[in-house]
């Protein structure tokens, strides 16, 4: 899959695919708090509790949420298997998003730190987490869904080539 | 207390009345509070004939108060003031403070991006200054030294300064250090200060809330809607009053350890940013400053961060100069343009379109959604910088050094990509200046992310080191240097 706003000449090396199952449990059980609390009307007048709420807008209202979260849900694999690094000599290429693109390069010689996490459900996974920071705020660089051994591999080599090509600021 | 073993012995204590000019909003609150009581009491006893008088509280109620505030405060003023300590070693700067909660900080003194010399009213007629440390955080924590007096304060200055710069004068041997002699460049009058504080953006809104009552006043037909308007208008003549008061008698100078700001009218403050210290550079014009040909220009300095507290002055290196002032001062921080002919392509850069001065366009196809400016919209890059050129009713001019740049993106939206146009940004430090291409064609785009990529790698390279007065080292010395750490 090769999208136009990627460089030339670079390959990227894809995330776990194990993280679409990690997003769909993720969204998919706020999703259905979401529809819950959409379908609250619904049950609402359907009990009697509160009967002056009109029909329709009951209706249409968890329709709507079900469509929105089950769209969000459906573009998960897309967004995920679009989430792409590649570690040149002197940077890392980072890409993500589907309708809104972005392609990011980051200096070794640029890192301030580098945070690996992991969090509760990415440990169940085996899944971990791993962002860089430079002196700019305007860096967003976070890489999701690495597996816990390519994230460790990723930051030692990354804190490797960071003090090997340092430049202050 | 640690001693730690750097300790030299050279702690010293900052000026005694500091807490006092620090605090003195603390003490005339107390005593509005405390005396407008009693000053009541005491009119309301007057009126009266002095019927009422013993109603009020007698003369020594009001001295054991007075006099318990002052030695509240004198207490609280004392402490505060001998357990702040400060020491400049060889390689640190370190502050300790606080009473209760001891706080003890230090910074390297050649991880320096900036000094300021600040002179709050009170302060300047106490002849007093405050010290300001700049290190590489966004603007979060400065080292402060608050307060010295003013000749002590320049002096510590030029001594950091100097350590920064890379000069070792002899261990404690500080007062040694004469300070570097500097040359003004450039002095704005109070008419150019008051002229750009009418033409700004503060204008501009109050023309659109004048017209948006007009509109209000004409269809409720009543004044009242003024009342709404008021504290909007207070506002702006606030807003009016600081930025004339901060900007009021600017001036530029250069000296060896880099460009110098003075300015102020009340409060004052003298600037330093060491050469190689600006992240970034925004040239500026609005609608109204075009009229009289003026621009202004900001600065990311890592260590002013997006910090408005004070004024939000401190990244303007120049509040309104012409086209030949603002050349000047970008002399002055980009010493070495990388191009033949800077006038010609920063003038490109200010006034041009499309491709004048060797700028890159943005392509036909980008007015479908930037219908005025995709004629503005461009870049250029020169052999040290990248200058990125947009907007046309509001004018900019945003300048990177190759080896400042921190990291690089391309982003494309759905729209853009139908068009097969994409935006180019480069991250700066925090700062007012985000410096970014827009709607660039595809291919333009892509082969100006490769290729400032790798101009930044080699500019970093060869980048000069931090101690500014020290030659230019290869890279690995540098790291030897590092690794001490």
């Amino acid at each position: 899959m090769r999208e136009p706003i990627d460089p030339a000449g670079v390959d990227f090396r894809r995330v776990s695919p194990r993280l679409i199952r990690l997003r769909l449990v993720a969204k998919g059980a706020s999703g259905l708090v979401l529809v819950l609390l959409g379908a609250l009307p619904l049950v609402l007048r359907q009990t009697d509790v509160w009967h002056g709420f009109p029909l329709w807008p009951a209706v249409v209202l968890p329709l709507l949420v079900v469509l929105a979260v089950v769209w969000r849900l459906a573009l998960i694999p897309r967004q995920v298997r679009a989430i792409g690094y590649a570690e040149r000599e002197d940077d890392l290429l980072i890409r993500r998003g589907l309708f809104f693109q972005r392609v990011m390069v980051v200096p070794y010689g640029r890192m301030q730190y580098v945070d690996v996490s992991v969090g509760p459900l990415e440990r169940a996974f085996g899944l971990a987490s791993i962002k860089l920071h430079t002196a700019s705020a305007g860096t967003n660089a976070i890489l999701e869904g690495l597996p816990a051994a390519e994230a460790t591999r990723l930051r030692e080599q990354l804190s490797a080539r960071g003090e090997a090509k340092l430049a202050g600021l | 207390m640690t001693p730690s073993p750097q300790d030299q012995g050279n702690w010293q204590r900052v000026h005694p009345i500091s807490p006092l000019v620090r605090g003195w909003v603390a003490v005339i609150g107390v005593l509005v509070v405390f005396g407008r009581n009693t000053f009541e009491d005491l009119l309301r006893s007057a009126s009266s004939g002095g019927r009422d008088a013993v109603e009020g509280p007698p003369a020594w109620l009001i001295l054991a108060i007075v006099g318990g505030a002052a030695v509240i405060f004198g207490t609280v003023f004392f402490l505060s003031w001998y357990f702040t300590r400060y020491s400049v070693s060889d390689d640190h700067v370190r502050v300790n403070s606080g009473v209760l909660f001891r706080q003890q900080r230090q910074a390297r003194i050649d991880r320096v991006q900036a000094i300021d010399v600040v002179q709050p009213l009170l302060a300047r007629i106490f002849g007093l200054a405050e010290l300001k440390f700049e290190v590489a955080d966004a603007g979060k924590s400065a080292m402060r030294l608050s307060f010295l007096r003013l000749d002590e304060a320049r002096r510590l200055r030029a001594a950091i300064l100097a350590r920064a710069a890379g000069l070792t004068p002899l261990a404690g041997n500080a007062g040694a250090v004469p300070e570097a002699p500097e040359r003004e460049v450039m002095r704005l009058s109070p008419a150019r200060i008051l002229g750009s504080t009418v033409l700004s953006g503060t204008t501009l809104t109050l023309v659109g809330a004048a017209a948006l009552l007009a509109v209000l006043a004409s269809s409720v037909r009543s004044w009242a809607v003024l009342a709404g308007f008021l504290p909007l208008l207070l506002g702006l003549v606030a807003a009016y009053w600081k930025s004339f008061s901060t900007e009021f008698n600017f001036r530029v100078a250069v000296s060896p350890d880099g460009v110098r700001l003075h300015y102020g009218l009340l409060d004052t403050r003298s600037q330093t940013i060491p050469p190689g210290r600006v992240q970034a550079v925004g040239i500026t014009q609005g609608p109204l400053e075009r009229l009289a040909g003026w621009y202004r220009v900001h600065v990311n300095v890592a260590g002013y961060g997006v910090d408005r507290s004070e004024g939000g002055g401190r990244s303007v290196v120049l509040p309104a100069g012409t086209l030949d002032q603002v050349l000047q001062v970008l002399e002055l921080i980009l010493p070495d343009p990388g191009t033949p002919d800077p006038v010609g392509v920063f003038t490109a850069g200010l006034t041009g379109k499309d491709s004048d001065g060797g700028f890159q366009p943005s392509p036909r196809r980008a007015r479908w959604l930037d219908p005025l400016a995709w004629r503005r919209s461009g870049y250029r890059a020169t052999g040290t910088a990248l200058l990125c050129r947009h907007g046309v009713v509001f004018r900019s001019l945003q300048v990177v050094p190759h080896e400042r740049t921190q990291s690089l993106g391309l982003f494309q939206g759905p729209l853009m990509r139908r068009l097969r146009l994409i935006d180019f940004v480069l991250h700066s430090t925090a700062g007012p200046v985000r410096p970014v291409v827009h709607h660039l064609d595809l291919m333009q785009g892509r082969q100006l992310f490769l290729a400032q990529a790798s101009r930044a790698a080699a500019a970093r390279r060869i980048a000069r080191p931090d101690r500014w007065l020290e030659a230019p080292q290869p890279i690995d010395q540098d790291k030897e240097y590092l690794h001490e750490q």
